[in-house]
């Protein structure tokens, strides 16, 4: 082979090392396109519910109101009768067969819905006033153009005279979509158009809170003890080792750790935030101690004996100067450790966060749910609402760990020094 | 020339790392306000030897010292004495240049302010203005003392360490290569600055080029091997060294 031939050849190796490189980088970037769009795709609509407008008067003899009624009498009257009322004025005649169909057509809850608006507005008593009622997760799809309207009726969930009367409201343009506020404020429901992930992302927010309060002091202490003051010998070897094990561990054997000695040793309470802020914070503790002790050992020798030559202690040295220089790391890589935990779903499960949680919980210690395991439960449900609730939750999740990860990045590269 | 004090003075001193033995029985004296150079081929242990004086090989485990090294006739390495202390007393310039990440005015005000240097703001600046200016560094720098300190060139690096070493106020000034890294010029700047500081403090500077030693050393120190070789006067030293192997090391033969 001649001097030019093997040149040529040394090139045609690299071109062709770009073109791999290449081709890698855009399959890479298909199949994180693909997700994001069927997660998007299938998400959206999750964020709109369908509404019906009722005109609604609050008859005080209806609701067996006394003469000047107070917040508490307003509260505890029962709406069922004039929620009735109200919507069977939708049809044109009165029928009961219809009436029954029509009831269908709202979510369970909508006398709940009118009691609520009147709580809020009390001097509506005794007038009338347009109020936009959930419809049923079945109308709510129809409206959305997601349900097969043309297979035999006796296979669909909305028969002919249901269809009827849609069609009519439609076309008196009493059917709405509008911001799914239930999504965010609401607990688990076995209705679609009811369910939201309040209670999951409340408890998600508990559960991480707690593990950044109890991981983050640890961790850092931990770190800045064994790379700056511990003498090095076996037993600290030892450690570091362990760290690094602790830190592969699958994070199911932490769920196990947690059922077996948080709810089964000390009793405490299942289901809730603080058993898993507390779980998360041992899986997440070697996570955050590894970066935590990189990025204090990436601050150079040099400065640590600049502060000691003018007389520091070393003491001084390390919370004056090499504490400050690594904080960068240290944050992002805490950051990046309470993504993980936000996102890791196993051991909760083990601790029984993929509870059906109604209630919002109030407090890390009421049962919750989180917002991976919302998405496990409701994947395992067939309506299309929750479908959609599923890919929606994911986006939310999803949000928050971008957010997370570019707050990372963003510490990194605003606080980090140059040396030279 | 008159013997001045006795500053510094060690006696049969030995470093180890580890198994490995740095130093063999240094015995040395070093006078007040005078320049002293230590040369000698690279891994002799003049690093180690001026580290000793201001117990910064304590923050390597392996290093063990025997012998005794004395300041002002105290011996330095006794329970008695408090390191931060000591290092308040002896300054140091590093090879490299290593001013903290921080502003120019932070840079020199670290170490007053743990001490305890100055009683308020005004002292403090004073205080920086005055080792600014020992340093040669004051009319470069009066008016971005604000700036980072890592945004200086090399050599005005160097000296914003020196000022920053000048600052607790040592007795005490030891260099380890403070020209290694600098032009030319900023040498010369730097040569002049040591010549100015032996008015104030005792200088220890270890270097490699032998012009140097000629140029700012009153007496100098010759290792190899981990051993004192040759001791005295620069000026016998260079002219009339009594031992051939400073001799083949001072006109180039080895080394
Ligand atoms: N931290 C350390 N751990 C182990 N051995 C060391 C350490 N520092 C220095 N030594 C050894 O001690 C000996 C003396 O080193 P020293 O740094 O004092 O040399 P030096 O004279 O300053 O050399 P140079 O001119 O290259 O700076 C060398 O053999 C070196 O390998
Ligand atoms: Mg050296």
């Amino acid at each position: 082979m001649t001097k030019d031939q093997r040149i040529k050849k040394r090139h045609r190796a690299e071109a062709r090392f770009k073109l791999y490189g290449l081709v890698s980088i855009i399959l890479a970037l298909t199949f994180v396109g693909f997700l994001v769009f069927t997660i998007f795709s299938k998400g959206s609509d999750a964020f709109s519910k369908t509404t019906i407008k009722v005109n609604v008067s609050f008859n005080a003899e209806i609701l067996s109101l006394p003469s000047n009624p107070s917040l508490e009498d307003i509260q505890d009257a029962d709406y069922y009768d004039l929620a009735l009322e109200s919507i069977n004025k939708l049809l044109l005649t009165s029928n009961p067969d219809d009436e029954k169909l029509l009831k269908k057509l709202f979510s369970p809850d909508f006398d709940l819905e009118i009691k609520n608006y009147l709580v809020k507005n009390p001097d509506l008593i005794n007038q009338t006033q347009d109020i936009n009622l959930t419809s049923s997760d079945d109308i709510d799809q129809l409206f959305k153009g997601n349900f097969p309207r043309d297979i035999p009726e006796d296979r669909r969930q909305v028969n002919d005279r249901q269809l009827e009367i849609f069609d009519e409201l439609v076309a008196q343009d009493k059917i709405q979509k509008k911001f799914n506020n239930y999504f965010f404020t609401n607990g688990d429901s076995r209705d679609p158009e009811l369910a939201g992930i309040g209670a999951s992302l409340l408890g998600s927010f508990f559960s991480v809170v707690i593990c950044l309060i109890l991981s983050f002091p640890i961790a850092i202490l931990a770190s800045i003890y064994l790379e700056e003051f511990a003498p090095k010998n076996k037993i600290t070897d030892f450690i570091e080792i362990n760290i690094n094990n602790l830190a592969a561990v699958p994070s199911i054997v932490y769920g196990l750790l947690g059922l077996g000695i948080l709810l089964g040793f000390m009793n405490f309470p299942r289901s809730t935030p603080l058993v898993a802020g507390i779980t998360l914070a041992l899986m997440t503790l070697p996570r955050i101690i590894i970066p935590c002790r990189a990025s204090l050992k990436a601050v150079p020798p040099s400065i640590r004996e600049g502060a000691l030559a003018v007389g520091a202690s070393k003491f001084q040295s390390v919370f004056h100067h090499v504490v400050p220089l690594s904080l960068p790391g240290t944050l992002s890589g805490t950051i990046i450790g309470l993504a993980q935990a936000l996102g890791e779903t196993a051991p909760l499960i083990l601790i029984g966060m993929v509870a059906f949680v109604v209630d919002i919980p109030g407090s890390p210690i009421d049962p919750a749910s989180s917002l991976p395991a919302q998405v496990y439960l409701w994947s395992e449900s067939a309506e299309r609402g929750f479908v959609e609730k599923t890919s929606a939750t994911i986006m939310i999740l999803l949000t928050f760990l971008i957010v997370m990860n570019f707050i990372a990045v963003y510490l990194r590269q605003k606080f980090e020094k140059k040396w030279n | 020339m008159k013997e001045r004090k006795i500053k510094i003075k060690t006696e049969n001193l030995e470093v180890y790392y580890g198994e490995k033995q740095a130093l063999f029985d240094v015995n040395l004296e070093i006078h007040e306000k005078e320049v002293t150079a230590l040369i000698g081929p690279s891994g002799c242990g003049k690093s180690t030897f001026i580290r000793c004086i201001n117990r910064m090989n304590d923050v390597i485990d392996i290093c063990k010292i025997k012998g005794s090294i004395e300041i002002d006739g105290k011996n330095i390495n006794h329970k008695s004495i408090d390191v931060v202390r000591l290092r308040e007393k002896v300054g140091m310039v590093f090879q490299k240049p290593n001013p903290f990440p921080k502003s120019i005015y932070d840079n020199i005000a670290y170490g007053p302010k743990i001490h305890g240097i100055t009683k308020n703001k005004g002292e403090l600046d004073n205080l920086i203005e005055n080792s600014l200016r020992k340093a040669a560094l004051w009319n470069e720098v009066k008016d971005r003392l604000h700036e980072p300190g890592t945004s200086l060139s090399g050599g005005q690096q160097q000296r914003l360490c020196i000022a920053r070493a000048i600052s607790v106020n040592p007795e005490i000034i030891l260099m380890d290569e403070p020209c290694s890294a600098l032009d030319p010029i900023a040498t010369a700047k730097i040569e002049e600055l040591i010549d100015e500081l032996r008015e104030t403090y005792t200088i220890i500077i270890v270097t490699h080029s032998m012009a140097q030693a000629v140029r700012v050393s009153q007496k100098t120190g010759f290792f190899h091997l981990g051993k004192l070789i040759e001791f005295g006067t620069t000026e016998k030293m260079f002219k009339n060294p009594s031992n051939n192997m400073t001799q083949d090391y001072i006109t180039g033969r080895f080394g």
